[in-house]
């Protein structure tokens, strides 16, 4: 859009920049203006929260101001500054209208969404962009913004940009995603018992056969894969992943489906609002605990595991830590227990406890009282806050949303924006899009076995309904993304999938990327409880020329008309002339469909992101 | 280290004199190649002809290595087990220790040809009774090290880089741990995975071919390289594909899984293509509930699976089974003491068995003697490491350190010496 600096810049100049990531961080400018002064009952986990300001890591540490809410006055607890009530988490903000006493007029976001009817004030002034709301087609940055942060753009994605008025405006959006209406992801309420069921019910079917632990996991992937593609907060969906493979719980460890469900839309309710307290939520939670063995614990025999991994993989990284770091870790999370493999209740218990002082880096507690968890939150709070801790995590997102060998530059941008926003993660996901080299990296990603089933669903406008039956394609559809080498969240061991290129670009992988798109685009298998396209719903014009079927298509599943290497390669695998008429009897109509599908789809413009 | 029962030491005895005859016959048989080779494609990569074949096939889910193997000379094995033994006199191949489940008959001519060696009380060193975990840990084989390589992959790599087939996963399409790491493998469904998908004869072959070089001429990366090569393994793979799906010698495979991925298995060693290493699992061997007896039960059920898919690979191999040979794993092994649903919680120890080429068949492994008490383990007297250690250094010519770092391996004797 505009010109760059040059990648050697001060940290002042990388905050005057151009025009796109001013818009970007106007916002965020704005509700640091309101900080000062807005009232701390209101959605305190929001980015710029006031007190959040106001205090620091060390105030952290020892915060124990009581805090009650006045909108629901049974709730009473001690984390004034990091209160974790659902009325307060972003995702299900209250209709209160905000009572920001901010004198800022118009542009100054509301954290509360107006009802979804009413134009929001973001999609005013400079942050619609007339040529954009125009075109028919993505331009090459909505493409590429919609590409990385999205499981793939679709007509429907397009036309909701325009909607918002820019690309810029849409990504915005998204990041309020309780401002985006999903009527598509409401509806696979209950497809599924155990996603929403307690670990009492869900150990109880699992005892009685009736949905035992394996498949409530394997349903739980599915669950994963089908909101990342009928889901329209893509933004939500592909940052809740993020998290999901950075605080991984491997679904098949021993034990873990009793909680897994619960712990990933626990971590999708985290997933765009801070990571301080993304962190305590996931190390204390019981799916966590049950993977990594601080739920059997104890202060005779800390186990050192989630310890451990809490600081080589969770935050600072290796080489960061002493193994002595690792003994006062393991000894700080001592106490959050699961009765495992009987009732699976969850508690915390002070006599499991291990008291006395701790010392982790930079971090010192007495740790005097056998209730631990304010040790515990505290010392994950350090950890969140920590420089090593912002870098990891800047390095993480810049090798999943821009290039496989980040420059340094990038990586410090965004590590700056996290530790300046106080781990809040909008801010950075803003200083990453608009950094330039996030817009120089179009097409660089390769797509994940996951991703590319998720983005050839979108790309076929295939629709996923209820599964009645055992071959349903809400089921099998778990059954696709392995046999491409990867179902969401099986990744074995606790550091996550890997995401760089490398790792999913084998000839293995590749054939079998291959045979799905085939089998997909054929609407062979699944055929149970989905709607296809039928081939001639493809077509817009019948008796049209092929070449011009060819470039339309491009447009329906790659977003952008054909290059001509794509016009050659679809008449080499169909055997058809460019200038052929497309007849509603034309073969290509019929029995040739599939190839010609499948050849755009093996394409690396949609093996690529 | 470990006490040892004087029956044991007779049976090792006994089977290393026993099988003396097995290792004179095979002298000859590194030298048996098939002509298929010409056939190959020449490419960067290009596999080249494997004289000798490694297949391991993994028991998924912990099989209970004390009902395949049964020791029935060591009297808890009955106390522990009361209504879900194999009785004494329905074993097959009984020694004064040890005797077969009678599931496993179809490998009895196998087994009286000193073909097979089952090594008992092999495991992790130490327990570990997560499935998962587990599978992890037995398969990157490397403790202590932070790299994910299995220990397939440093084999395979041994040598350099070379053609994705010369390691094959058949079956699946998530690689194995064993499988993982900077070599490139290849994992398929089956044979026909290996495949250009759409490709029916020789000509929607080539029109794809075409389309496929066409639609990522202009690309570069890591997957316009994946493509690339996935192109060559296609057409190295081509003689596999082609060749006849008709078991040979008679041989018939039951119609399960593992059936399936050891046909598959044979027609790509028939067509020698350059496979070195092909994997396989079956599973799943889980059985907390219903072990049963020798004539009914969950285990009778995947035993006979078992032993009737291994049988049939090894008589369709036929005279090729002189370069092949075939290693049994499981992550770990089951508890000695039954459960109240007459099945058998997570353990430790197990059996192994290793059977076909360099193989001096027999019961091998030194017994520790089982308790009586209700977690009671079979004790792992013998590294699961130095079974697989002795299979990959006699057979395959790979060093210790190579493949297993850090081993200290204990010589078995159960691999004919090179």
């Amino acid at each position: 859009m505009s010109q760059r600096l040059a990648p050697a810049q001060t940290v002042e100049a990388a905050t005057a920049l151009d025009a796109s990531r001013e818009l970007f961080s106007r916002r965020g400018l704005s509700r640091t203006a309101a900080a000062g002064i807005a009232a701390v009952g209101t959605a305190p986990l929001f980015v710029g929260d006031p007190a959040e300001a106001a205090w620091s890591p060390g105030h952290a540490k020892v915060c124990r101001h009581k805090h009650r809410c006045e909108k629901h006055p049974a709730h009473t607890c001690r984390h004034k500054h990091r209160c974790k009530h659902r009325h307060h988490k972003k995702r299900v903000t209250t209709q209160t209208p905000a009572p920001t006493p901010a004198p800022i007029p118009a542009p100054t976001p509301v954290p509360t969404p107006v009802p979804a009817t009413e134009p929001p004030p973001t999609t005013t002034g400079p942050l619609t962009d007339p040529d954009f709301v125009a075109s028919a087609l993505p331009s090459a940055w909505s493409l590429h913004l919609g590409n990385r942060f999205s499981y793939g753009v679709t007509p429907g994605l397009h036309q909701a940009m325009r909607e918002a008025g820019s690309p810029e405006a849409w990504f915005e959006r998204q990041l309020d995603p309780a401002s985006v209406p999903d009527a598509a992801t409401d509806a696979m309420q209950g497809w599924w018992v155990s996603i929403d069921a307690d670990h009492t019910t869900i150990v109880q079917r699992d005892r009685d056969r009736i949905e035992g632990g394996w498949s409530a996991m394997a349903n739980y992937a599915r669950w994963c894969l089908l909101r990342r593609i009928s889901s329209d907060r893509q933004v939500l969906e592909v940052m809740t992943e993020f998290w999901e493979n950075h605080l991984h719980v491997p679904v098949h460890d021993d034990g873990v489906f009793t909680y897994r469900a619960a712990y990933g839309k626990l971590l999708g309710s985290h997933a765009l609002g801070r990571f301080d307290q993304m962190l305590v939520a996931a190390i204390t939670h019981p799916a966590m605990g049950i993977s990594l063995d601080n739920a059997s614990s104890t202060k005779r025999a800390p186990n050192e595991n989630l310890g451990r991994e809490l600081l080589e993989l969770h935050t600072v990284g290796r080489g960061n830590f002493t193994e002595d770091d690792v003994k006062s870790s393991a000894r700080i999370l001592t106490g959050y227990r699961v009765d495992t493999w009987r009732t699976w209740n969850a508690a915390y218990d002070p006599t499991s406890h291990w008291t006395g002082p701790v010392q982790v880096m930079g971090f010192t507690h007495a740790n005097a009282s056998p209730d631990g968890r304010g040790v515990a939150e505290a010392y994950l709070t350090y950890l969140a806050h920590h420089p090593q801790t912002a870098a990891r995590i800047a390095r993480k997102l810049a090798v999943r949303f821009v290039s496989d060998q980040p420059s340094e530059q990038l990586v410090a941008d965004l590590a700056q924006a996290y530790l300046t926003s106080g781990t809040a993660i909008d801010p950075v996901l803003r200083v990453l899009v608009a950094h330039p080299e996030f817009r120089s990296a179009a097409g660089l990603k390769v797509r994940t076995p996951t991703d590319d089933v998720a983005a050839t669903y979108r790309a076929l406008g295939a629709q996923v309904l209820r599964p009645t039956v055992s071959s349903s394609a809400a089921n099998a559809i778990l059954y696709q993304a392995d046999a491409i080498g990867q179902s969401p969240f099986s990744w074995t061991r606790p550091d996550g999938q890997p995401q760089d290129n490398r790792s999913w670009s084998s000839a293995t992988r590749v054939l079998a990327s291959f045979h799905f798109h085939y089998q997909a685009a054929g609407r062979w298998w699944p055929r149970q409880d989905v709607v296809y396209r039928a081939p001639i719903d493809w077509v817009p014009t019948p008796g049209m020329r092929f070449d011009a079927l060819v470039n339309h298509l491009c447009t329906q599943l790659l977003g952008k008309p054909a290059p001509a290497r794509l016009v050659q390669a679809a008449c080499q695998a169909t055997q058809t002339t460019a200038d052929a008429a497309i007849t509603p009897t034309h073969a290509i109509v019929g029995w040739k469909m599939p190839m010609l599908l499948t050849t755009l789809l093996d394409s690396p413009d949609h093996l690529h992101r | 280290m470990t006490e040892e029962l004087p029956c044991c030491e007779d049976y090792l005895r006994t089977s290393r004199r026993g099988f003396l005859r097995g290792s004179l016959a095979l002298g000859g048989a590194a030298a048996l190649t098939v002509a298929h080779g010409s056939t190959l494609v020449q490419t960067a990569y290009a596999a080249t002809p494997a004289e000798r074949v490694l297949v391991v096939l993994s028991m998924r889910g912990a099989a209970d290595g004390l009902s395949l193997v049964v020791p029935h000379a060591d009297p808890v094995y009955y106390q522990a087990r009361p209504s879900i033994n194999v009785p004494s006199d329905r074993l097959l191949a009984k020694d004064g220790m040890f005797g077969l489940h009678p599931s496993l008959a179809p490998l009895l001519p196998l087994w009286t040809g000193g073909k097979i060696a089952a090594i008992h009380a092999t495991g992790l060193p130490v327990a570990n009774r997560s499935h998962f975990a587990a599978m992890e840990e037995v398969e990157d084989a490397d403790p202590g090290s932070p790299e994910r390589v299995g220990w397939l992959n440093r084999l395979v790599g041994r040598d350099g880089p070379g053609s994705p087939i010369e390691a094959i996963q058949m079956g699946g399409g998530v690689p194995n741990a064993a499988m993982v790491g900077p070599q490139p493998v290849l994992v398929t469904p089956g044979v026909d995975g290996v495949s250009l998908a759409g490709a029916s004869d020789a000509a929607s072959e080539a029109a794809r071919r075409a389309a496929l070089l066409t639609t990522w001429s202009e690309a570069r990366g890591e997957l316009a390289t994946g493509v690339d090569t996935a192109l060559d393994v296609v057409a190295d793979f081509a003689p596999v594909r082609a060749s006849s799906t008709t078991p040979a010698n008679g041989a018939v495979y039951p119609n399960n899984d593992l059936g399936k991925a050891l046909h598959g298995c044979a027609r790509t060693i028939r067509a020698d293509v350059g496979a070195e290493i092909i994997t396989v699992d079956h599973g799943s061997w889980d059985h907390h509930t219903w072990i049963g007896g020798p004539d009914s039960g969950n285990l009778k059920n995947m035993a006979d699976a078992f032993a009737g898919a291994v049988g049939a690979f090894f008589a369709d191999l036929g005279p090729l089974a002189d370069k092949v040979t075939l290693v049994t794993i499981s992550e770990f092994g089951r508890r000695v003491v039954e459960n109240a649903n007459q099945g058998l919680d997570h353990g430790h120890g197990n059996v192994m068995f290793a059977m076909g080429a360099g193989v001096r068949g027999g019961y091998y492994g030194t017994w520790p003697g089982l308790a009586n008490t209700s977690d009671a383990d079979l004790r792992v007297t013998t590294d699961y490491r130095s079974v697989l250690n002795e299979v990959v250094t006699r057979r395959l010519n790979a060093s210790t350190a190579q493949v297993f770092p850090g081993l200290a391996p204990q010589d078995l004797g159960f691999i004919t010496s090179l």
